[in-house]
């Protein structure tokens, strides 16, 4: 159920999580539309050539990932900051799952943090972060 | 999860008896040894929240020490925090050496003039030789992890002297980094600590140490971990 005010939300509580779609044409397209060329977003062989384990999913494409998630669960949402730790790449191909949970309500003023986690199927994480969001009073 | 205590009661052998009857009078002490907040570079997580987080979610640990990153933190006081929520809060550091990340705990002033804590290329030797000069402890943390753990480095810079514990638990472990450190560790006769290396609220508590005696004071942890008196625990879900 999405959330619509702030009264709603319980120190605690998962949001849904959210599977984001890490293929590498998508991961490629992205790459390409932003600007950032290069092997390591685009091919996975080339990307073995420079060191990773394969072709990257880009930092930002991730946080807007984490974005859709919040967005997913408060459609009304405002996202006032949205931090990010990038621990190890997220790899192109591979299925991966972005979780988040409230640490803090105010109540008083709308606000809760959500601390938020891309973590692989071996469940390690691979980035982690948090983000401060605006929820309507009522 | 691998406490005891998260069992069934008529699951438990007799030393697990024992050890839930120690753990319910206070002899049994959890805590998580390796901590970030706000105050590190790349923590996002406040000490209140940490807190609250243990308590409303009602984790298994009696506490937890702040170790951040390239500092000893002498301003905060948490005395509030852990009486308010009876937590035990205590604080150290993590420092960056040629052979990657190792925990201090037991830092002092006078530890702290002896060398830069800001530095990322201290000597290993040298922050342990200080640390046993000023009653404090050295812990090479994530030592399994390629770059910044200590085994990444043995091959080339040759075993170090003077390590008597690693840390083997790490809540932010990849691949087979636990299991190096822990075969590593094993193979050397070191002793082995658990810490979440927890950034985020959410994180801490998911490795953490076992001790069997009383832990009030960062003078109690130490000692407790110059004397072995400790059991790494890895509390991440599906262990």
């Amino acid at each position: 159920m999405a959330i619509a005010t702030i009264q709603e939300v319980v120190f605690g509580e998962d949001l849904p999580t959210f599977e984001p779609d890490t293929s590498l044409a998508i991961t490629k397209q992205f790459a390409a539309l932003v600007g950032w060329g290069g092997a390591r977003f685009s091919d996975h062989e080339a990307a073995r050539k420079e060191g990773l384990a394969g072709a990257m999913v880009p930092g930002i494409l991730n946080q807007g990932y984490l974005v859709a998630m919040i967005h997913h669960w408060a459609p009304d949402a405002e996202i006032k900051a949205i931090d990010t730790v990038f621990r190890a790449p997220v790899i192109a191909d591979e299925k991966h799952t972005i979780s988040g949970v409230v640490t803090v309500v105010n109540e008083e003023d709308g606000q809760v943090e959500i601390d938020l986690t891309v973590s692989n199927e071996k469940g390690e994480t691979r980035v982690f972060g948090t983000a401060t969001v605006q929820l309507p009073l009522a | 999860m691998s406490l005891a205590h998260r069992r069934p009661l008529w699951q438990f052998c007799p030393a697990h008896c024992i050890q839930l009857f120690l753990h319910f009078v206070g002899v049994l002490v959890l805590l998580d040894l390796h901590t970030h907040s706000i105050k590190s570079d790349d923590g996002r997580a406040k000490v209140e929240n940490y807190c609250q987080w243990i308590r409303s979610k009602n984790l298994p640990i009696d506490g937890f020490v702040l170790t951040e990153h390239r500092q000893f933190d002498d301003e905060s006081d948490y005395s509030a925090l852990a009486e308010k929520f009876d937590l035990c809060i205590l604080k150290a550091s993590e420092v960056e050496t040629e052979y990657g990340h190792v925990l201090v705990y037991g830092v002092t002033p006078g530890l702290q003039a002896e060398f830069d804590f800001g530095s990322i290329s201290l000597s290993l030797a040298r922050v342990i030789e200080a640390s046993n000069a000023h009653g404090a402890i050295a812990v090479p943390c994530h030592p399994g992890r390629p770059r910044v753990g200590m085994f990444a480095h043995t091959d080339e810079l040759g075993v170090p002297e003077g390590v008597e514990i690693v840390e083997i638990y790490n809540g932010g472990s990849r691949d087979q980094e636990d299991q190096i450190a822990i075969d590593n560790a094993s193979q050397l006769g070191y002793r082995g600590i658990g810490g979440s290396d927890s950034h985020i609220v959410s994180h801490v508590g998911r490795c953490a140490t076992r001790f069997d005696v009383e832990i009030k004071s960062i003078d109690d942890l130490v000692s407790a971990l110059k004397a072995g008196q400790f059991e790494a625990v890895n509390l991440k879900s599906g262990n």
